[in-house]
């Protein structure tokens, strides 16, 4: 039996590379986050989740014994125990379609990002602790890929124009400020556009920036 | 002895009692009749048509006579007038059973119909005696009051209804069996020397019955043959003559000569070019027998079929006779067949085929020789992608884990030097820099054989493919099963390999990528509009991709008129 400080995160971390594992603990406890399982393999980090119940998970998504999607199945089982469970996936490559899986159950705290933002340090911090207040980070890679298909593939025409541009900057990961500033338009002009662009795609409420994430996803998704 | 024998022993042990059973009803009600003849001329049905069902097993003829020869005892059996329905019955055989002869001569020798003709007639012969006797069987009269008969089902018993139909009945040889001979001779007439030499049986046979159903139609049979010795006498001599019938056919059917016609139509055949699974055919037409199969002895002992596939070493056994067929003491071909064919009739179209088959073995070498190059550089395909398979397993568990954990490393040594001035930017530069060998690492590693093509197959990594790709790219796939890992691998790399073209060379503003499933193939299409004028040349990856794509077999073009875009095809079999 775990007696924590209160208030501190506690992470379960799996990876089958020791090396990467060790680094990325250090990140974390240097953050004041408490890594309170290591795991190299789906099981034991199955094990490990069921027995810590911790308040987020980050893991590769190959490990053994195939060397293929563990991590990313792995993380679906844990949400499909505990919905909306905080998990970061970290992959060498990224695949949108891997993304799709993850968001598949529509609840928030899924992270998705390439390995190597983690060597980002506080950002990586920063994310994970949006996970765990139920948001969620989806990689800006697979962002500007499922954008640039967007473009290609359909038009937007059941948004306006203005909020086809604020969705694009929603996309690239922009705050509601961030966006005014660039239009040139007030804070609350770009509030009521995201509104707007919620309702339109059915978006019930939720944290703020997995709401954001899922705007842009399922815009792109749907055909 | 084979069940089979057994089966027909115990038919005509079965038949030679329904015929004494037969005669002895007939005896028992004082039927007066030659009893030994009636005996005889059923007996020589059902004998010859289990004799041909042995020899020629698959030929319609043997099972027609039996049927034939024991549905005449019906009557007989009627005589004692006791057994439930068949008065019934012996009416019918009695009306309908001659369609059975037509149907034999029709059939003879091969056992199916060789016409469109001879089918019509035969209709007609079989819709004629079939709705007659029908109909007279649904208008039976009542039997007379207080007759002690066997059970029969009535229908809707009218006597002068009955009357005609049946009259009817027993009067319609006299336009039947000239429609029937007018089809012999129309048959005659096209056939062959060969298969008018088979045909003389048959000829013979339906002379005879012609003048026994001529004989039946004009010297009415009553219950009282002795008022009418003309009659009667014209009765014996058509059961002299339907004796003979029956023999005749088998005869005819079993005869050496019949078979060697058949050997000669052979030889004739053989005589034009033809596609090798024909000579199999031709062959196992000859001998009658469809499971007939032809094996190649191609150096050592290796044998091969038609196509050049291995095949195991022919040897006989209870399903299977086995004829080797020999030029200059080598063996050449092996012939599997039914072992009810007469040996001698198989060495004599292995003989008659000899030149054929020798030029079949030769092709059939030569094909699998070509099965074995096809299948080695299908091997090496394989091999060559399992290495990149293992190339790209080793940098993504090493060196790209390595690099990771070095940039987290570099990370927290930038953390802890950021008050000393100028380490810092360095460490950050340096952490830069492996981000950018990080990252063609994860290109070069991709590019060998990506993760997501074995995980989730075709269509996810041509989108992911797709979605990389500096030009938009249109995906279109229909029906995205699964596929053998060597056709997925060439497949997406062809898609990768005309991508990057497209956006090296081609200047094109969009792409499209279409993979569809046609005729056991995948069809990959690629298309772009940029400014055409691509080839496959020395220098393109299309080369090497085309020996790929070869090597299962597919084949791949490239359409790039200047200023129209480029269209590339490949069709790859899906094994």
């Amino acid at each position: 039996m775990h007696v924590d400080e209160p208030g501190v995160t506690r992470v379960v971390v799996a990876d089958d590379a020791v090396l990467f594992r060790e680094g990325l603990v250090k990140i974390l406890e240097g953050a004041g986050m408490a890594v309170v399982a290591q795991a190299g393999d789906r099981d034991t980090l199955l094990a490990a989740v069921a027995s810590e119940r911790p308040d987020a998970v980050v893991t590769d998504i190959r490990m053994p014994p195939t060397g293929t999607t563990e991590g990313l199945d792995a993380a679906i089982e844990i949400r499909a125990a505990r919905t909306g469970a905080p998990v970061m996936v970290l992959s060498q490559y990224v695949e949108t379609r891997h993304v799709a899986r993850l968001l598949e159950d529509g609840a928030g705290g899924v992270g998705y990002l390439l390995k190597d933002r983690v060597a980002d340090g506080q950002e990586f911090v920063d994310a994970l602790e949006r996970l765990v207040l139920g948001g969620s980070v989806i990689d800006p890679e697979v962002i500007a890929r499922l954008m640039r298909r967007g473009r290609n593939e359909r038009e937007l025409d059941w948004l306006t124009e203005r909020e086809r541009e604020i969705l694009a900057a929603m996309a690239e990961g922009r705050s509601n400020g961030a966006i005014g500033r660039n239009l040139r338009l007030s804070p609350k002009t770009v509030e009521t556009h995201v509104g707007a662009i919620f309702s339109k795609l059915g978006l019930e409420p939720a944290a703020d920036d997995h709401r954001r994430v899922l705007a842009v996803l399922a815009y792109l998704r749907t055909t | 002895m084979t069940t089979r024998r057994w089966v027909l022993v115990g038919a005509a042990v079965l038949a030679a009692a329904w015929i004494l059973g037969a005669e002895w009803s007939s005896i028992h009600a004082g039927v007066q009749e030659n009893h030994l003849l009636d005996a005889l001329v059923g007996g020589a049905f059902i004998g010859a048509g289990l004799v041909a069902i042995d020899r020629r097993p698959g030929n319609a003829i043997g099972p027609l006579m039996v049927v034939f020869g024991a549905i005449g005892y019906i009557p007989n059996w009627n005589n004692l007038g006791t057994i439930p329905l068949f008065p019934t019955l012996a009416l019918a055989s009695d009306m309908a059973v001659a369609a059975l002869i037509a149907n034999i001569a029709f059939v003879y020798p091969s056992g199916h119909l060789s016409s469109r003709l001879d089918r019509v007639v035969l209709w007609i012969i079989y819709g004629a005696l079939g709705s007659t006797t029908l109909l007279a069987v649904l208008t039976l009269p009542r039997p007379p009051a207080g007759c002690d008969c066997a059970w029969t089902p009535l229908f809707a018993p009218n006597p002068s209804a009955f009357a005609f139909i049946y009259g009817l009945n027993q009067r319609l040889p006299f336009l039947l069996v000239p429609l029937f001979l007018i089809a012999v001779v129309l048959r005659w007439r096209r056939a062959s020397r060969a298969e008018r030499r088979a045909l003389r049986p048959l000829w013979i046979a339906v002379a005879l019955l012609a003048v026994v159903f001529l004989i039946g139609a004009f010297a009415q049979p009553t219950s009282d043959t002795t008022s009418n010795p003309f009659a009667y006498l014209m009765w014996e001599i058509r059961g002299v003559i339907a004796i003979a019938v029956p023999i005749l056919f088998v005869w005819g059917l079993l005869s050496e000569r019949l078979a060697r016609s058949a050997v000669g139509d052979l030889v004739v055949e053989l005589d034009k070019p033809m596609p090798a699974e024909d000579l199999e055919a031709a062959l196992a037409r000859t001998l009658r027998d469809p499971t007939l199969r032809i094996s190649y002895a191609i150096g050592g002992e290796r044998w091969v079929d038609c196509d050049g596939k291995p095949v195991p070493a022919p040897a006989a056994d209870d399903a299977a006779g086995v004829t080797l067929v020999e030029r200059d003491s080598e063996v050449l071909a092996a012939l599997a067949h039914d072992p009810a064919i007469e040996p001698g009739l198989v060495q004599a179209a292995g003989v008659a085929a000899g030149m054929a088959i020798a030029n079949e073995r030769l092709r059939a070498e030569v094909r699998a020789q070509l099965e074995e190059v096809r299948a080695s550089r299908r091997r090496i395909v394989e091999a060559g992608d399992a290495a990149r398979r293992r190339v790209e397993r080793d940098l993504h568990d090493g060196a790209q884990q390595r690099l990771v954990g070095l940039s987290l490393g570099l990370r927290m040594l930038e953390d802890r030097c950021r008050d000393v001035p100028g380490v810092a930017d360095d460490v950050g530069a340096l952490q830069t820099d492996l981000r950018a060998a990080l990252k063609e690492l994860r290109e070069l590693a991709r590019g060998l054989h990506p993760q997501i093509l074995t995980e989730e197959g075709l269509g996810a990594a041509v989108e992911s493919l797709a979605d990389r790709s500096p030009v938009p790219v249109r995906v279109m796939i229909h029906d995205d099963e699964r596929l053998p890992p060597p056709v997925e691998a060439t497949a997406y790399f062809v898609v990768a390999e005309a991508l990057t073209n497209v956006s090296k060379y081609a200047g094109a503003s969009s792409a499209a990528v279409a993979i569809a499933r046609s005729d056991g193939s995948l069809l990959v299409d690629v298309t772009d509009d940029g400014a055409g004028g691509a080839t496959i040349g020395v220098g393109s990856g299309l080369l090497g991709l085309e020996d790929r794509v070869a090597a299962l077999g597919g084949t791949i073009a490239i359409e790039s008129p200047v200023g129209q875009g480029t269209r590339l095809h490949a069709e790859i079999p899906c094994m």
